[in-house]
């Protein structure tokens, strides 16, 4: 069976509102990220991934077999949403326990399973703990867990770092990098580092639409001769905000070294052409697909 | 059966079921182990009353009827209980010279012969509360020789239809509404031997116990249903569930069971109570072991069913409230109907709150067997259709064709039209 998930000219409206429009995308084994604003249409390309959605035109098949088939895309996938919880009063390995068995596993592998995923994802000395109790970290490892108890070909993880500290993000990155070693892993994220840190392969999404697909390596080529920085002084900030887009800012003693994201070379002094980095690619990639990218980074 | 034994640990914890306990218990111990704390004794002679029985007696349903249906022709003032509340019905010329005419062809008398009975007769002044109103006291209207109870029934059929349902003339209920005679001594006595020797004991207290256990088990399975089914939104574990293996139909049947079961709990461990108490109290009697078993759970089950299939039926569509607020109706509309039926044995095909509020009474009941038997099956059936329904809807939410109806806040069906 091949290991991929082909999507091929998916539309999908909320009533007469269209959400997605003709999504093109094919997304092998390993990491894939999906990167867009908040509003991009990402969830619901992820959802109709998870057959929680219907698309209302198009063709998707996950590793061979069509979307239609719900019961047997359910089987192959594991799905981590945005905004998620478990009843708070279950205990860590009694929640898995419950999805297990709603996942059609039999007790004793069941019981493995949890002892094995809570291990992975680092919550064994908390099994025995409400998920009332848990941080927020620790109920996105659950969720991991969760997602994975019943072994998905496909993990899909939406949104999964926000909220999250730096040092749970970090983790939470290094443990999706470990699954996806086996199965394909969808990450959908808003944060630039996130993708950064983890996936080779992106897509870059807005307003329902793939704005531009491939590696991480071809996307920093094709920014490349695009990116500078400059120093300038404080009192210029808002001015030079206003007028170029801006990706980042580090500040010096008495000047500010800012990333400005440019077609041309910008007026300013001291401006140098940069390496570029993946934030400054994506807003290039926004900004070079006309959408609206006002003051750049506030 | 794990997916089974964990719904029923999630409802085990939850606080609404907890209450729910806690209410069947107020109530089966406050009706019911309070009206059946006493032994029986056998009824003694000379005592002013001792009751009312029913006979099926055509004669006497024919003549008392027809009193009936001539004092309330006479005023233009029908009292009626459709869906069991009062109604005063008033007829206009035309079904009044309707209801004449059926009169008189079961009297046999002309108009004049009516007008005179009018005339002939006392009028008594009664109040239903908020008005007094005058009637006719007629008791002894002739019944004409050619009227056959066939015949009568047809009438009578036709008189309720002309009234809009829910009179005393609705043919199923003119056994209990025309034929009661008071009992004699012999008749308590018999009626008292009935308990021990066809009831067995525990039948006779069976019948009283699914009677008071029969009206919380009607309305109170609803909380619990719709707690759980609403939990998954509320706890934001739906798309968890939703992105399942497990099948729509194995999801809400392995709830529905889950829910009915843990319901039945609290009232088989009273029915436990029951038998050991009638064991103490009878000591050395001939005591039927199974029937407090048997009964209450044909007789109950049905109930804990149907409010349970509301309750994740209408919280699957609309909310959780909503779902309460339907089955409330449903139930007050049972409760009204059960009482106006006289709380005695009257049973009817769609009967959904079943009454035998008394201990003896046991040929009341079995003449009502047929139509019992019929009611919890129904009951039973409609149940399992709905559950069947909800997975449907199940479905549909599950793969994002169908959110729920909201009626209020965000989203609202209401402000939508606004």
């Amino acid at each position: 069976m091949d290991e991929k998930i082909v999507i091929k000219n998916v539309n999908k409206f909320y009533g007469k509102k269209q959400a997605l429009f003709d999504i093109d995308l094919t997304i092998e084994k390993g990491m894939f990220g999906l990167l867009g604003r908040n509003g991009a249409g990402k969830t619901t390309l992820m959802k109709t991934l998870a057959v929680l959605h219907k698309k209302k035109s198009g063709e998707i098949t996950v590793c061979g077999v069509p979307i239609e088939k719900a019961k047997e895309i359910r089987a192959m996938t594991g799905y981590l949403p945005q905004d998620f919880s478990m009843y708070p009063n279950m205990k860590c390995d009694e929640a898995l326990e419950y999805l297990g068995y709603l996942s059609c596993i039999p007790k004793i592998e069941c019981k493995k399973r949890v002892t094995s995923l809570l291990r992975k994802v680092n919550l064994i000395e908390h099994r025995h703990k409400k998920v009332k109790e848990l941080s927020g970290g620790m109920k996105r490892r659950l969720g991991i867990a969760q997602a994975l108890i019943h072994e998905p070909k496909v993990l899909i993880v939406d949104e999964p770092t926000a909220g999250l500290d730096p040092e749970e993000r970090i983790r939470f990155r290094n443990l999706l990098c470990e699954v996806a070693q086996e199965r394909i892993v969808i990450l959908s994220t808003h944060i630039v580092g996130d993708i950064e840190a983890t996936c080779e392969n992106i897509a870059i999404m807005d307003s329902g639409r793939i704005l531009w697909k491939g590696t991480v390596h071809e996307i920093l080529e094709n920014v490349k001769g695009h990116i500078y920085t400059a120093n300038v002084e404080k009192r210029f900030l808002p001015q030079i905000k206003n007028e170029y887009i801006v990706t980042g800012m580090l500040a010096q003693t008495d000047y500010v070294t800012v990333r400005i994201v440019s077609d041309s070379e910008p007026d300013l002094p001291n401006t140098v052409l940069t390496e570029p980095d993946l934030e400054g690619a994506y807003v290039y990639c926004l900004h070079s697909n006309g959408c609206d990218i006002v003051g750049g980074e506030k | 059966m794990m997916l089974f034994r964990k719904e029923c640990g999630k409802i085990f914890c939850s606080l609404t079921y907890i209450l729910y306990c806690l209410l069947v218990i107020l109530m089966i111990i406050s009706q019911y182990f309070i009206d059946s704390g006493q032994r029986l004794y056998p009824p003694s002679k000379g005592d002013y009353d001792y009751g009312e029985k029913i006979v099926e007696d055509h004669d006497l349903i024919m003549s008392t009827a027809a009193d009936a249906l001539t004092v309330e022709f006479l005023s233009n003032r029908y009292v009626c209980y459709p869906f069991g509340f009062y109604k005063a019905v008033h007829l206009d010329n035309e079904e009044q010279a309707k209801i004449e005419k059926y009169i008189c062809e079961i009297t046999g008398l002309d108009s004049t012969g009516i007008a005179e009975k009018k005339k002939s007769a006392e009028v008594c002044y009664i109040t239903d509360g908020t008005h007094d109103y005058g009637e006719y006291a007629i008791r002894d209207m002739p019944i004409s020789e050619s009227m056959t109870y066939e015949r009568f029934t047809d009438i009578m059929e036709d008189v309720d239809n002309i009234l809009g349902g829910g009179s005393d003339y609705a043919v199923d209920g003119l056994v209990y509404q025309f034929s009661r005679v008071p009992m004699t001594y012999e008749d308590a006595v018999d009626d008292y031997n009935s308990i021990f020797n066809d009831d067995r004991v525990t039948n006779a207290y069976a019948r009283l116990f699914g009677d008071y256990a029969g009206i919380v088990l009607a309305i109170l399975p609803v909380f619990v249903a719709a707690a759980l089914t609403a939990a998954d939104r509320r706890r934001r574990m739906s798309e968890l569930v939703y992105s399942r293996r497990s099948s729509s139909l194995r999801i809400v049947f392995t709830r529905f069971i889950a829910l009915v079961t843990t319901m039945f709990i609290p009232v088989f461990v009273f029915m436990v109570i029951a038998l050991i108490q009638i064991l103490i109290r009878y000591n050395g009697s001939d005591i039927d072991m199974t029937a407090m078993f048997t009964l209450p759970t044909f007789w109950l089950l049905p109930n804990i069913m149907a409010a349970t299939a509301t309750g994740m039926l209408v919280t699957e569509i609309l909310s959780a409230g909503a779902a309460i607020l339907v089955q409330f109706v449903w139930w007050f509309m049972g409760l009204m109907a059960g009482g106006t039926a006289g709380l005695s044995g009257r049973i009817g095909k769609f009967t959904f709150i079943c009454r035998h509020n008394a201990l003896g009474n046991r040929n009341e009941f079995l003449m009502n067997w047929d139509n019992f038997v019929f009611n919890r099956v129904f009951y039973m059936v409609i149940s399992i259709a709905a559950v069947l329904f909800t997975v449907g809807i199940y479905e549909l939410k599950r793969g994002g064709s169908f959110n729920g109806i909201r009626l209020f806040g965000k989203g609202s069906i209401f402000r939508r039209k606004t």
